[in-house]
């Protein structure tokens, strides 16, 4: 084993297996990964609302969010919506490929201030990945309070993460709300902005931490309705996205005002994002 | 080029770029200057800086438009009303230089009775652009002491392109801007050494130095001191070449370092002709599509692999130097072709650049003091330059013009080949962008360039996107009676309702299958602004 | 008695002739075409060393390669992707005739490349580097280490720093290794005494009052703080700059880059990290083209916002350094300068 010290590799990646690969719909699917070595493996571990960088051969890398919790150690989920040249080089991966993992990155979300607190989680398509790390943390580390998760998809076929979704709702405490942009045959559930599900709800704004993850246009209108409800901003929290390339703050790609989303982020409440000037909010 | 050679004398940049700073008022046509020519841009804007006044013509919304203290958004291939009503607003308003005029120009009545018999309203009508913003650009171009004009492919990819360029010389002479420092007529050449390859001589008519291959004394210099016959009748065009179709009148070609399955219109045309050559043989530093077609690749050396000059849009000779020996298997141009010619029969045995460079200067009177060791170690020299001692030229036609005296050419609106109607209603206008260069030879393989602008793009007009269902990076199909293509779409103001434009650098996005083939009768130079097409989401 | 030396100028070329021969030596060369470029020293006999004329580069390439492969990758199969070190580079290097402005420059890159992660190529390469500083007796035409706080002359940071006395300098220390090396090579320093400290603060005093620019850089940083610079200056600013990244690739404080894959075989390839600069639209978009910078109304802002406002926040100084050189080398007029000067005439 080569002593190196610990900055030699800022930029080395690490291989990493595909143990697993998830289709959650016709655009994401969800990776299931394991660094090749063994003993790397074994100890590494994140927290909910950080990334990783990831390498795929000839492309570069980019930033995923991850979306299990680090209380299941050995494998971790990075799931993946194809959107460029590498997340479709990625999806065309299969179970036994490798890719390079650096990580983990970023400011987590704040998981001791989420303890005693009833939780909503809204969240738009892709938006549900890091917030799924979060759920399922705090429901493995016996959060008793209640939980409400409001999901919503472009279609039903759409709708990713279903077996998560289905567990939760069956979980006690825990109500899953879904909806849909456009309804498909078959389909007798909420139509509708995912904003609509608020009416089915009832929540305590002073007693709530709200953490919301989605397309900027669908945070927008959530912040809204958030506010309609009396949330204060520093209850809610969300994830700013940013193209990034170093992921440790020095390239400055993914400046956003005076903070760096991958050091300062992606984690950020509201009302630090107001503090700021940022694009998403502008409107 | 060919515009002012009839009302010049000579075709090229009248004054040097640094002038431009100089100017008081800077009339801008068929020039998307900071994108195409940062350079000149640069000069044009300390120019305003310190005051001046910038008119474009231009039917987008560039950036130099919107810079612009007056932005003329005519409709395509109108620029000779346009031209023409300034000229005759000017001559009402008393704003024509009459001394400048009555010494150092002639045929001037031709032109003011073909002004003077103008309709203005008629003139705003073919244009689209309103008679008092044509108003005030006149008198602010002819208020001017000391005003410039650049102008670009805008003004010369058209049918009537010689026609656009005379009208242009006529409205600087009629207002005295040029001849005098700080004034002028600037053509801004489309590549870097154009103006070089044109002094060379590659041209179907001329010789080095535009010295006409049909007259005697010239041809039979150059016989002289080649030791060969030479053809006494001017040879083809490019577009004669390329689209003689597979019953051309040619067997065989030699490109170097040209693209014409890209760069050229008419895109099928050129296929057929070059795929029913016996031979062709093509030299580049890439394997181009044109290339791809080939019997025979030679790899050529880029600029930093050989010696020799490039000449620039302001007639400026300077070195370039071979910084590493050619790579691999590349030779240079110079090599290339020797090898070629003496294989042939006829051998040359030049050392070096250096030698090539004397025999220049021996046989091609503006390069009469051309030689590399002035050219070192400075920026270069600016033809003509006669002899050694000569400390070349910064500004053309000072005291007199190459011809001798200026040459009014009234020139009448030609509308363009292929205009718009019901089956296919849109302007196509194709050009550059300032990420990539021509077919993107070279500027594709740069990482940071092909991030900034990595492919194709329509710039189609939002009202246009919200009637077609299109929107801002959705896929359009877009059809002319020559071709098709499939290309993504960006919603702008840039261009207006009822135009779009786009690129000719983007390989798959081969915008050329769509052009026409129509031409300038004078300079062939083909009508790449102006086609009809069709658009239909995809 | 001072800590401060002298050395005579004829003795400098044998003193760098010693330094030679175990460091490489980079310094401000004049070339063949009259361009003087921090450049290394092939053989100290055949080249012109200019210490008249600012260096049109800094020494950013130096410790911040423009193009610097990272490691290369391998990938023979699906299953077998790995990562390969690129070879250490050179050994130490001595940086003679350094001006305040790009020796405060390599302070700034200090912090950004080390402070909060530790970056491996740069850390190597400053670690094997002695910085000799030359003080500006005559500050060039664009010049404003005044306003920035860093120069003409500087009082820490160097390994040793000059100043032109006519015949001699005067040789300071600040860090280890420039005692070291006066130590080493004693014989070729004498002590300084009153007269040559006297005429060092002489020639600091002259310099200070030779500054053609008045850059009022502190009131543009305030009002930036102060959220009080108008949309037009983005705007103006935005639509004259020409996108051709000069201002970034010449700054010797620009540090920001971008990293890519280079293929090299089927199967192979080098990341490759290279200068970037954050007035390209690409710089910010994202997969997908969305950008949450509008090039033409705000492509200049990150810029001047992260010189003259972060890093104020952050440090409690400026990281422009006043060296001028993008006021020589920006020709759409959108330099730093020209927007403090825009900045500083709005009236608010």
């Amino acid at each position: 084993m080569i002593m190196q010290s610990p900055h030699k590799d800022l930029y080395w990646p690490k291989p990493a297996e595909i143990r697993e690969v998830i289709e959650e719909n016709s655009q994401i699917k969800t990776f299931v990964l394991a660094f090749v070595d063994r003993q790397y493996n074994a100890s590494f571990t994140y927290q909910p609302g950080q990334f990783m960088m990831v390498s795929v051969p000839h492309c570069g890398e980019a930033p995923i969010s991850v979306s299990s919790t680090p209380m299941n150690a050995g494998a971790i989920h990075l799931s993946v919506r194809r959107a460029g040249g590498l997340t479709a080089a990625l999806h065309d991966m299969k179970k036994g490929d490798v890719v390079g993992l650096r990580g983990p990155y970023g400011r987590p979300f704040p998981m001791a201030s989420l303890t005693d607190r009833d939780l909503l989680f809204v969240a738009g398509g892709i938006g549900l990945a890091p917030l799924r790390s979060v759920i399922n943390t705090c429901l493995a580390t016996g959060h008793d309070r209640r939980i409400t998760i409001l999901y919503g998809s472009r279609t039903p076929s759409d709708i990713a993460f279903k077996k998560d979704l289905t567990t939760w709702g069956q979980t006690a405490k825990v109500s899953c709300l879904l909806t849909v942009d456009r309804s498909e045959p078959g389909w007798d559930g909420e139509v509708g902005l995912v904003t609509s599900l608020f009416e089915h709800c009832s929540l305590d704004p002073d007693e709530t931490k709200a953490l919301v993850c989605g397309p900027p246009m669908m945070i927008r209108a959530v912040l809204a309705e958030l506010a309609h409800r009396g949330f204060a901003d520093e209850n809610i929290i969300t994830t700013m996205e940013r193209h990034m390339k170093c992921g440790v703050g020095i390239c400055r790609h993914c400046h956003m005002d005076d903070k760096l989303v991958c050091k300062d982020g992606p984690v950020f409440t509201l009302e630090e994002l107001k503090r700021l000037n940022v694009f998403e909010l502008r409107g | 080029m060919a515009g002012l050679a009839t009302t010049f004398g000579s075709g090229a940049m009248t004054n040097s770029i640094n002038e431009i700073e100089n100017a008081q008022v800077i009339l801008v046509s068929g020039s998307n200057t900071s994108e195409a020519h940062p350079q000149v841009a640069r000069r044009i804007f300390t120019a305003m800086d310190r005051g001046a006044r910038l008119i474009v013509i231009d039917p987008r919304r560039t950036l130099m438009a919107r810079r612009a203290d007056i932005h003329l958004d005519l409709r395509p291939g109108t620029d000779i009303p346009l031209l023409n009503a300034m000229m005759r607003i000017i001559l009402d308003e008393n704003l024509a230089d009459d001394l400048f005029i009555e010494m150092r120009t002639e045929n001037f009545y031709d032109l003011r009775d073909m002004l003077f018999r103008i309709d203005l309203d008629e003139m705003a009508r073919i244009t689209g652009v309103d008679l008092a913003r044509i108003r005030s650009a006149a008198q602010l171009y002819g208020r001017a002491q000391k005003a410039v004009i650049c102008y670009c492919l805008g003004i010369t990819q058209h049918v009537c392109g010689t026609g656009n360029v005379q009208s242009i010389a006529n409205l600087a002479m009629m207002t005295g801007n040029v001849e005098k420092e700080d004034t002028g007529v600037d053509p801004l050449r489309g590549q870097n050494n154009v103006q070089g390859a044109c002094d060379m001589g590659a041209l179907p008519n001329v010789f080095p130095s535009y010295q006409q291959v049909d007259n005697d004394d010239y041809r039979e210099k150059f016989e002289r001191a080649w030791n060969v016959a030479l053809p006494a009748q001017p040879g083809l065009t490019l577009m004669q070449m390329t689209h003689g179709g597979k019953d051309g009148p040619l067997r065989a070609m030699f490109i170097m370092g040209e693209n014409p399955m890209l760069s050229d219109p008419v895109i099928d045309k050129v296929k057929e002709t070059l795929d029913n050559l016996e031979f062709l043989v093509v030299s580049d530093i890439f394997l181009t599509e044109t290339a791809q077609r080939a019997h025979l690749v030679l790899p050529a050396a880029s600029f930093a692999e050989k010696t020799g000059t490039f000449t620039n849009s302001e007639r400026r000779v300077q070195m370039v130097r071979r910084v590493i020996p050619p790579l691999e298997q590349s030779r240079t141009d110079a090599d290339i072709i020797m090898d070629l010619s003496g294989r042939l029969g006829y051998a040359m045995d030049y050392e070096n650049p250096a030698e090539i460079m004397e025999e220049i200067s021996l046989l091609a009177p503006i390069y009469g003091g051309m030689h590399h060791d002035r050219l070192e170690n400075s920026w270069g020299l600016q033809w003509p330059c006669w002899d050694r001692s000569h400390a070349g030229t910064p500004f053309l036609h000072k005291y007199y013009f190459t011809r001798g005296k200026g040459r009014f050419i009234p020139t009448v609106h030609e509308p363009p080949a292929e205009l718009p109607d019901d089956d296919y209603p849109f302007m196509l206008i194709t050009g550059r962008i300032y990420h990539q260069y021509h077919t993107g030879t070279m500027s594709r393989k740069s990482a940071l360039l092909s991030r900034e602008a990595g492919e194709a793009l329509l710039q189609l007009h939002p009202d246009d996107g919200r009637r077609l269902g299109v929107r801002g990076g959705d896929q359009v199909r877009m059809r002319s009676r020559r071709g098709e293509v499939l290309v993504k779409a960006q919603l702008t103001d840039t261009v207006k309702a009822g135009e779009v434009y786009t690129t000719f650098h983007f390989s798959e996005m081969p915008v050329n299958l769509l052009t026409t083939s129509a031409k300038d009768h004078f300079s062939q130079c083909p009508e790449y602004k102006i086609c009809a097409v069709h658009l239909e989401k995809v | 008695m001072t800590d401060k030396y002298v050395l005579k100028k004829d003795h400098l070329l044998p003193l760098l002739r010693k330094l030679k021969k175990n460091h490489r030596l980079i310094a401000p060369l004049q070339n063949r075409h009259g361009d003087t470029l921090f450049t290394e020293i092939d053989n100290l006999d055949n080249v012109r060393i200019d210490l008249e004329n600012q260096p049109q580069n800094s020494l950013k390439q130096f410790f911040f390669p423009q193009q610097e492969v990272l490691f290369t990758y391998n990938n023979p199969a699906r299953n077998s992707y790995h990562f390969e070190p690129v070879a250490e580079e050179s050994g130490p290097a001595l940086y003679f005739g350094v001006r305040s402005c790009d020796l405060s420059a390599i302070l700034y890159m200090d912090v950004v490349f080390l402070k909060d992660v530790k970056d491996p190529n740069y850390l190597q390469k400053r670690q094997n580097s002695i910085l000799v500083g030359l003080n500006c007796n005559t500050p060039f035409a664009n010049c404003f280490c005044n306003a920035t706080r860093n120069g003409p002359f500087l009082d820490f940071g160097f390994d040793l720093q000059l100043t032109d006395l006519g015949d001699r300098f005067l040789v300071e220390f600040d860090r280890s290794r420039g005692q070291e090396i006066i130590s080493e090579w004693r014989q070729f320093f004498s002590r300084a005494d009153d007269k040559d400290v006297k005429a060092q603060y002489q020639a600091f005093l002259e310099a200070r009052g030779k500054f053609s620019l008045q850059v009022h850089l502190d009131l543009a940083a305030r009002k930036l703080a102060d959220d009080k610079v108008p949309e037009s200056v983005w705007h103006e600013l935005s639509m004259r700059c020409q996108d051709c990244g000069g201002c970034a690739y010449i700054c010797p404080t620009c540090t920001c880059f971008t990293i890519r894959d280079q293929q090299t075989s089927d199967n192979e390839g080098e990341r490759i990290r290279s200068w970037d600069a954050c007035t390209f639209s690409g710089f910010t978009r994202m997969a997908g083209d969305h950008n949450p910078v509008d090039r033409q109304l705000r492509g200049i802002e990150q810029r001047f916002r992260h010189k003259l406002q972060f890093d104020v926040k952050k440090d409690n100084r400026p990281s422009c350094v006043g060296c001028g050189r993008c006021v020589n080398i920006c020709f759409g007029g959108t330099d730093i300068v020209r927007f403090i000067n825009m900045t500083c005439s709005e009236n608010i």
